[in-house]
């Protein structure tokens, strides 16, 4: 099998190591190698963070550039600063949710006629590397799940919406089931099936 | 989650991030103590041996004041009869090495094994210190592993090995071995109960000076010769075949990337994979540079392979061409990845590489440039350091002294002071550094000096450096930010902690006593949260002739959180009242909080609530008290 290369991108606090495991234990389910790098070390918040996640036939813990079928990232930004590793026209999965940092945010304090980088600004750079980019709603898909802190099914559930994806559909949910707090299972997978189909329509486009 | 998977009682494979199979090999090779100190890329080893500690109950585990105490308290355990464990970051061999080079004299009992990680590229290190030289500085087997599956093996191996030479066994690994997440097959855990032993039964000596050291030093050269026979013949050093007359020695995560660079590349070049830094399989290296005339040798940091297998060149193989460091196509710094070693496999061989990297990169460069924000480490919403650090800098504002101090910074979350918004500290070397600077600077310069550490940084290694200054009459400013735990590396107890690993209970210092018991000139608690009222204490202190000591107490907010949490408690967040706001954003300069933001449509701050903790430091900043705790319906 070819290896199968994804690459999460987030804000520390967002949970991207939840979804690094469920993603791990789907594909262990399904009987693929997996392989991951992942970044631990300073816990503080709020910092740029990134999982390299590796199925098939992966030898080093690390993707190399130009080589990630798949980018999930759960910030915007955090997609583009990490997009040396995506392929040519690679998959993006991003949310739309752009968190700015206290350094930009004095910088518009610093010159009133600034304003925040956009989702738009950020989707057009990603766009000169691929054009196969689904912006979601990740959030508002969460809530309309029921639940604000289920925002890494719905995530989980578009990327499961590629046509390439490597890992079972079925192994998947079973793993996001298996994972999530018992209490939040309903949310997570009404979360997951909202992402599903939200993915499979913006890749049909 | 795969905590599961090291309590799992019976065999099989498991996907596991190393440092959790570390633990699993320890335990099914019966391990019976257990001490560490955090310390990042092994802090979640601590971490996963603390959570499995009243599960298994069958072993004993301290949460360490330092490394050094760490390793000597898991010699003591192996003098005692039992086999002990212990992992350290790679700075921390330096604290601990004092005793590491005795007990490779006096040697030890049961099967002790100690982990150090290198963290190549410094990710979260003060350096990027090469600890293998370690092993060979002090005559202690050290051996290397690749990936989850071979950290596993090599754990237990190193047990095996410990107690077979009544020697420590180091097992060096690297950020990206022990952050790496793999498949692991898992044997059966046997575990024993645990039983103290009598000293009659397993007493021995473990004393060296003078006299002794020189006999117990030719025992120890004849040990190393026994050793090196065996690892002569370990599995862990190993030729993977290839073809043709260019071959690669590489070890650790290196070798991983000189795989699937040539797997890239559609070449085989057969390589001598090294298992045991030290001692070196000599003859196994030999051998493979006489088949060879150019060899290429890849590892991250010093060229310590390449030194070594220079030396033996000269009589294996005078002619044979090296390729590495010393030639120029590899750095001596930062870390290593598939790219870096494709390319250098590529122009040895003539060849293109897989993915023009070059190019990738610089259309990277593109997008990104003039769109993309920082996003430095900063400190968390409702983290106190925040609130001490700014009452700090209001107080030498308020005394006009900004430029005449010296202000001496520690390792620990506070280190974050050196990044904007405070883009201040003079110093930050090593943990309880600070104070031992403050010392000479005391003695050299007109301006005041002040020092600050953590809690866990003052138990570490500041204790000697502070009794030193207090001796000495120094006029030195101390704060001691008590934040209950030892935050950066994840919110582990500390000698400020009323429990251990594993939540068994400890006993809680406290700190303001033995200030007072040393003869401190005073002592002042001060609450960040309550920011403003920091000031004037603060100011008071730095101005006091004498040692000087402010306590700035208020618990860690990840961790402050996490007990709320268990205890049914809400995280209220905070509002900002628009209607009182007038914009002058003294929440924003100086401040940094991630959960606040700037509404584009008034400029007015706005304070995000899910990610607010609701310490409201941000309304004690606020000349105009705009920032208020967010209505609930009960
Ligand atoms: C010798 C050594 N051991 C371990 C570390 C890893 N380390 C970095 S920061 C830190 C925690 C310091 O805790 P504390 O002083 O209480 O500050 P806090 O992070 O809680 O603010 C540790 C253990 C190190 N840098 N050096």
């Amino acid at each position: 099998m070819k290896t199968y290369n994804i690459i999460f991108t987030g804000v520390g606090g967002q949970g991207l190591m939840l979804l690094s495991s469920i993603l791990g234990k789907a594909a262990v389910d399904a009987g693929l190698e997996v392989m991951t790098g992942e970044q631990h070390g300073l816990s503080q918040r709020s910092g740029s963070i990134y999982v390299h996640f590796r199925v098939g036939e992966p030898i080093s813990p690390i993707i190399p550039y130009g080589t990630a079928d798949m980018m999930i990232a759960m910030e915007a930004t955090e997609a583009l600063r990490y997009i040396e590793y995506l392929r040519d026209d690679g998959v993006v999965i991003m949310s739309n949710r752009v968190m700015p940092s206290p350094i930009e945010t004095a910088e518009l304090i610093a010159d009133k006629e600034r304003n925040y980088v956009t989702l738009e600004m950020i989707e057009e750079r990603v766009r000169t590397v691929t054009s196969r980019v689904v912006v979601l709603d990740s959030l508002g898909l969460a809530m309309k799940a029921g639940n604000p802190r289920t925002e890494n099914s719905v995530l989980v559930g578009a990327a499961c919406a590629c046509e390439d994806f490597p890992i079972p559909v079925e192994k998947v949910r079973e793993a996001v089931l298996a994972l999530v707090p018992p209490k939040t299972r309903d949310a997570n997978s009404r979360a997951f099936e909202l992402g599903l189909k939200a993915g499979a329509s913006c890749l049909r486009e | 989650m795969t905590v599961e998977d090291v309590k799992r009682e019976d065999h099989g494979p498991a996907l596991m991030l190393t440092n959790e199979a570390v633990v699993r090999a320890a335990l099914e090779a019966d391990v019976k103590v257990v001490a560490a100190y955090p310390g990042s890329p092994t802090s979640e080893i601590l971490d996963t041996f603390s959570e499995v500690l009243t599960h298994f109950g069958d072993f004993r585990m301290h949460v360490a004041i330092n490394e050094k105490v760490a390793l000597e308290t898991v010699a003591g355990a192996s003098m005692a009869g039992m086999r002990s464990f212990t992992s350290m970051k790679s700075v921390g061999m330096n604290v601990a090495s004092d005793s590491m080079l005795s007990m490779a004299y006096t040697g030890l009992r049961a099967g002790c094994v100690c982990l150090i990680a290198d963290d190549p590229h410094a990710h979260s290190s003060q350096s990027e210190q090469d600890g293998r030289y370690f092993g060979e500085a002090a005559y202690v087997p050290m051996i290397e592993p690749s990936t989850a599956q071979e950290a596993y093996d090599m754990v237990k191996w190193a047990f095996e090995v410990s107690e077979r030479y009544r020697t420590l066994v180091i097992v060096r690994t690297t950020t990206r071995v022990n952050h790496q997440r793999g498949m692991v097959r898992l044997g059966d855990l046997k575990r024993t109960p645990f039983k103290r032993k009598r000293w009659a039964d397993v007493r021995d000596s473990y004393f060296t000076v003078g006299a002794v050291a020189r006999e117990l030093k030719a025992r120890l050269l004849e040990k190393v010769k026994r050793i090196r026979e065996e690892f002569e013949e370990s599995e862990f050093n190993r030729v993977d075949e290839g073809e043709g007359d260019v071959g690669i020695i590489t070890a650790g995560v290196c070798y991983l990337h000189v795989k699937e660079a040539m797997r890239n590349l559609g070449v085989s070049l057969p390589v001598l994979k090294i298992g045991t830094l030290y001692p070196l399989p000599e003859r196994k290296i030999a051998d493979f540079l006489k088949r060879v005339s150019t060899v290429i040798v890849v590892e991250e940091l010093s060229p310590f392979l390449e030194t070594r297998i220079t030396a033996l060149a000269k009589d294996a193989n005078p002619s044979v061409r090296i390729i590495g460091k010393r030639s120029g196509h590899f750095p001596e710094m930062l870390e290593y990845n598939v790219p870096i070693v494709e390319r250098v496999l590529a122009g040895v061989l003539g060849r293109e590489t897989s993915v023009d990297y070059d190019a990738v990169l610089e259309r990277a460069k593109r997008a990104k440039e003039g769109v993309l924000p920082d996003r430095a480490p900063i400190f968390c919403p409702g983290c106190p350091h925040r609130g001490t650090l700014w009452a700090f800098r209001q107080a030498l504002t308020r005394l006009k002294i900004r430029d005449k101090i010296v202000f001496n910074n520690d390792i620990g979350c506070y280190s974050m002071a050196f990044l904007p918004p405070n883009n201040f500290s003079d110093s930050m070397l090593a943990m309880g550094a600070s104070v031992g600077l403050s010392a000479g600077m005391e003695m050299a310069l007109e301006d005041k000096v002040i020092a600050m550490v953590g809690d866990s940084t003052l138990y570490h290694a500041a204790l000697p450096g502070i009794v030193n200054l207090i001796h000495h009459n120094s006029n030195v400013t101390l704060f001691v930010l008590d934040n209950s735990v030892t935050a950066m590396t994840g919110q582990q107890p500390n000698p400020n902690s009323t429990y251990d690993a594993g939540h068994t209970p400890a006993r809680k210092i406290n700190m303001e006593r033995f200030f007072e018991a040393l003869g401190a000139d005073s002592v002042t608690i001060i609450d960040p949260y309550e920011t403003r009222e920091c000031v004037k204490p603060i100011m008071e202190a730095i101005q006091r002739p004498g040692f000087n000591v402010i306590i700035s107490r208020r618990e860690c907010a990840l961790y402050g959180d996490r007990e709320k949490k268990k205890r049914g408690e809400k995280i209220v967040p905070s509002v900002n009242d628009k209607e009182v706001c007038r914009n002058i954003y003294a929440c924003i300069r100086e401040f940094y909080c991630p959960a606040i933001v700037i509404d584009e449509s008034d400029r007015k701050m706005v304070i995000q609530q899910d990610l607010c903790d609701g310490c409201l430091e941000c309304r004690q900043v606020c000349p105009v008290d705009a920032p208020r705790r967010m209505e609930v319906r009960q």
